[in-house]
């Protein structure tokens, strides 16, 4: 069969909604797009557990310890299964984790505007759960009928475990709602800090040129557009009903059309900080994460090496 | 729990303080690894046994506030320092993985050997307890003792590690082993077996057992404690500990969070 | 093939209970057989239950692509094999007597002394 031909029949397959598996012929555009993306959604879980990381000593409650605890650990799980099927794929490329994780130091991979940034208080880490990842939870079920089939099933797996990270989200938040003036106070500080980040998370209305040869592929089928407005449906009334406000004036549903308005992030400021890896934490977690994987490849090569001397003694 | 076994009330408190406290303290110093463990699959496997750990510890306060100690979120959050009760190994800042992984070895050793001991306790809740205990337990002691063989066997420096961390932590264990005061009200409550005598012998020969097969040499007997964890003499890192485990707790004592 | 200092790469097979069958579940990198098994329950079954977990090297499974001949495929009419492809029901009806089915039997094994339906 000529590539063509090939071709002709693939994309037959994506318009008919039938997906593609792992050992399956795909075009090399699939591929590099396929890794491009499952690359960057697992590097984003693994940062994303850094800010979060650090409220865990300090959780003021037990309840909260345990929940905080698993949830870190829970992004850091997703973190390992996307790398899983991006590994995967870069096969062909004989490119493997340390390859991965390489790129993702050296800063050739980027990772989402929103874990760049500081988490000062916690009430940020609770904004973090309740915002951050309700964003990050749209964006994944959008992508639950994506044709590559082996990222369909990771992220049914995903937005299970994210169903908790919600409820524990909403009820950190809805604790400091309830609670003094100063845990109010507080949480409408961290309000304040994380908006504008989400708006510019679901990334620029025109999209790149990646993401609209995803959307022909389907590896996705929703565009940042949709994806931001459904984020602004949903918690814009509940932070209103909280009696928070949106720390922006334009933000406002037309009447007639249902879509809202919002103030346009700096753009330029988040696509330099996540491109250059230049934001307020950018270095502080980046070196957290060399300090885990390159400054502790020791521990790696003693494993390995011992499992040869075992293997070889029969053990 | 019958009244021949009130006036032993203190007593069930004795020995279940120093346990629940080790517990709680190992995993806050065990929590502190998210996301920095060697590979990612460790970092999942370290946080589940961390969280085990915080689980039992939880377990223990409920039962410290069966005998009338305060509720445990006030026990855990407001503490100083001389009131705790945790070996004092336990509240040091972490070393590098190696010196991680033979604190946790020696820990899960010990606690093996004091579950081994409080499941033949004669009151029914904290035997209950136990026993879902010993059934996480067992996957913490199997997957420390994979690891310290692995480092041992693997290469010179990670053997160098392991060596300089035993050697880190071996003259500070003593106090591990005691209970903050003398041994006769265990033989009371049929708990000879938990004594520090006893419970050290057994702990110097499984571990001996292992230096040996790993071809590490004997550091020697483990040496009577300086100052003891188990009387609330502690030294300056649970202090900081405690400091940045309150700090979010401390803003609004009265606060629900 | 992908740098020698890396872990293997093993696939995660569980069995829910006794009388089910092994399911894939994902895949973990680790050293060696005994650190999967140790990886696999945290990596995969913080949540769930597991009564057996195998790890399986991944370089040991041979699969092929979608539309390959050894994939079982609809083709001729094989009624005769299933049970749907049988109705006698109505000629038993002709001799007054009852059908049986198979999960008749299953449920009456697990009645003791009992006659149970004829």
């Amino acid at each position: 069969m000529g590539e063509d031909e090939r071709m002709t029949d693939f994309m037959a397959r994506i318009a008919s909604g039938q997906r593609v598996e792992a050992n399956d012929w795909m075009p090399g555009e699939y591929r590099d797009l396929l890794i491009k993306q499952i690359h960057m959604h697992g590097v984003s879980e693994i940062m994303g557990a850094y800010p979060e990381k650090e409220w865990v000593p300090k959780a003021p409650t037990i309840r909260r310890k345990l929940a905080l605890n698993a949830k870190v650990q829970d992004e850091i799980g997703h973190g390992q299964m996307l790398l899983r099927l991006a590994e995967d794929l870069s096969r062909p490329y004989g490119r493997g984790r340390d390859a991965l994780m390489d790129d993702l130091l050296d800063g050739r991979v980027k990772f989402h505007n929103v874990f760049h940034l500081s988490a000062p208080t916690w009430a940020d880490a609770g904004v973090i759960g309740f915002l951050v990842d309700g964003g990050a939870i749209i964006t994944q079920a959008a992508l639950l009928d994506s044709s590559y089939a082996p990222y369909a099933r990771m992220l049914k797996r995903i937005v299970a475990e994210e169903s908790f990270h919600m409820q524990y989200g909403e009820s950190v938040v809805l604790a400091l709602a309830e609670g003094r003036q100063a845990q109010r106070d507080m949480l409408q500080g961290a309000i304040n800090r994380w908006w504008s980040p989400m708006m510019f998370f679901f990334g620029p209305r025109r999209m790149g040129k990646s993401a609209e040869r995803m959307m022909h592929y389907k590896i996705r089928t929703k565009t940042n557009e949709e994806l931001r407005q459904k984020f602004i449906n949903r918690y814009v009334p509940r932070l209103q009903a909280l009696g928070m406000s949106i720390p922006d004036p334009f933000v406002k549903q037309d009447p007639a059309t249902g879509v809202w308005g919002f103030t346009e992030p700096d753009w330029a400021l988040h696509t330099d900080m996540v491109r250059n890896n230049c934001g307020p934490e950018s270095q502080s977690r980046l070196n957290l994460r060399k300090q885990a994987h390159t400054g502790q490849q020791w521990v790696r090569e003693a494993v390995n090496e011992a499992s040869r001397l075992l293997e070889r003694e029969g053990a | 729990m019958n009244s021949g076994q009130k006036s032993e009330g203190s007593g069930w408190v004795a020995l279940i303080k120093p346990v629940a406290d080790d517990e709680w303290i190992v995993a806050h110093r065990g929590s502190e690894w998210l996301g920095l463990a060697p590979d990612l699959e460790e970092d999942l496997a370290y946080s589940s046994i961390n969280q085990d750990e915080m689980g039992h510890a939880h377990f223990y306060y409920a039962l410290l506030e069966e005998l009338g100690d305060p509720e445990p979120e006030r026990t855990v959050y407001g503490r100083p320092p001389e009131q705790w009760r945790n070996a004092r190994i336990l509240e040091a800042s972490n070393g590098d993985w190696a010196q991680t992984v033979a604190l946790r070895y020696f820990y899960e050793v010990f606690d093996d050997l004091r579950l081994e001991g409080l499941s033949h306790s004669l009151w029914q809740p904290l035997q209950d307890g136990i026993r879902t205990i010993r059934r996480e337990e067992s996957y913490h002691l199997r997957h420390f003792a994979t690891w310290f063989d692995m480092l041992a066997v693997g290469t010179p420096e990670s053997r160098r590690r392991l060596v300089n961390g035993i050697d880190a932590l071996w003259m500070n264990l003593g106090d591990l082993f005691s209970w903050g005061q003398p041994d006769t009200w265990l033989a009371a409550m049929g708990l000879d077996n938990l004594s520090e005598p006893v419970i050290k012998a057994a702990w110097e020969r499984r571990v001996g057992d292992k230096l040996e097969a790993a071809g590490i040499l004997w550091p020697g007997p483990v040496p009577a404690p300086l100052a003891d964890g188990r009387r609330g003499q502690h030294t300056q890192d649970l202090q900081a500990l405690l400091n940045v485990m309150t700090e979010v707790q401390r803003t609004d004592l009265t606060a629900q969070w | 093939m992908p740098d020698a200092g890396e872990y293997r790469v093993y696939e995660v097979f569980f069995q829910k209970d006794a009388t089910d069958f092994h399911t894939n579940v994902g895949s973990l990198r680790a050293a060696n057989p005994e650190m999967a098994l140790q990886m696999a329950r945290e990596t995969f079954f913080r949540r769930d239950d597991a009564y057996d977990i195998w790890v399986v090297p991944q370089d040991s499974i041979f699969a092929s692509p979608h539309d390959a001949a050894h994939l079982p495929v609809r083709g001729m009419d094989k009624r005769y094999r299933l049970p749907s492809g049988y109705d006698n029901a109505p000629h038993w009806k002709r001799f007054k007597a009852q059908a049986m089915t198979i999960e008749e039997v299953a449920e009456d094994m697990k009645t003791r002394g009992k006659g149970g339906p004829s």
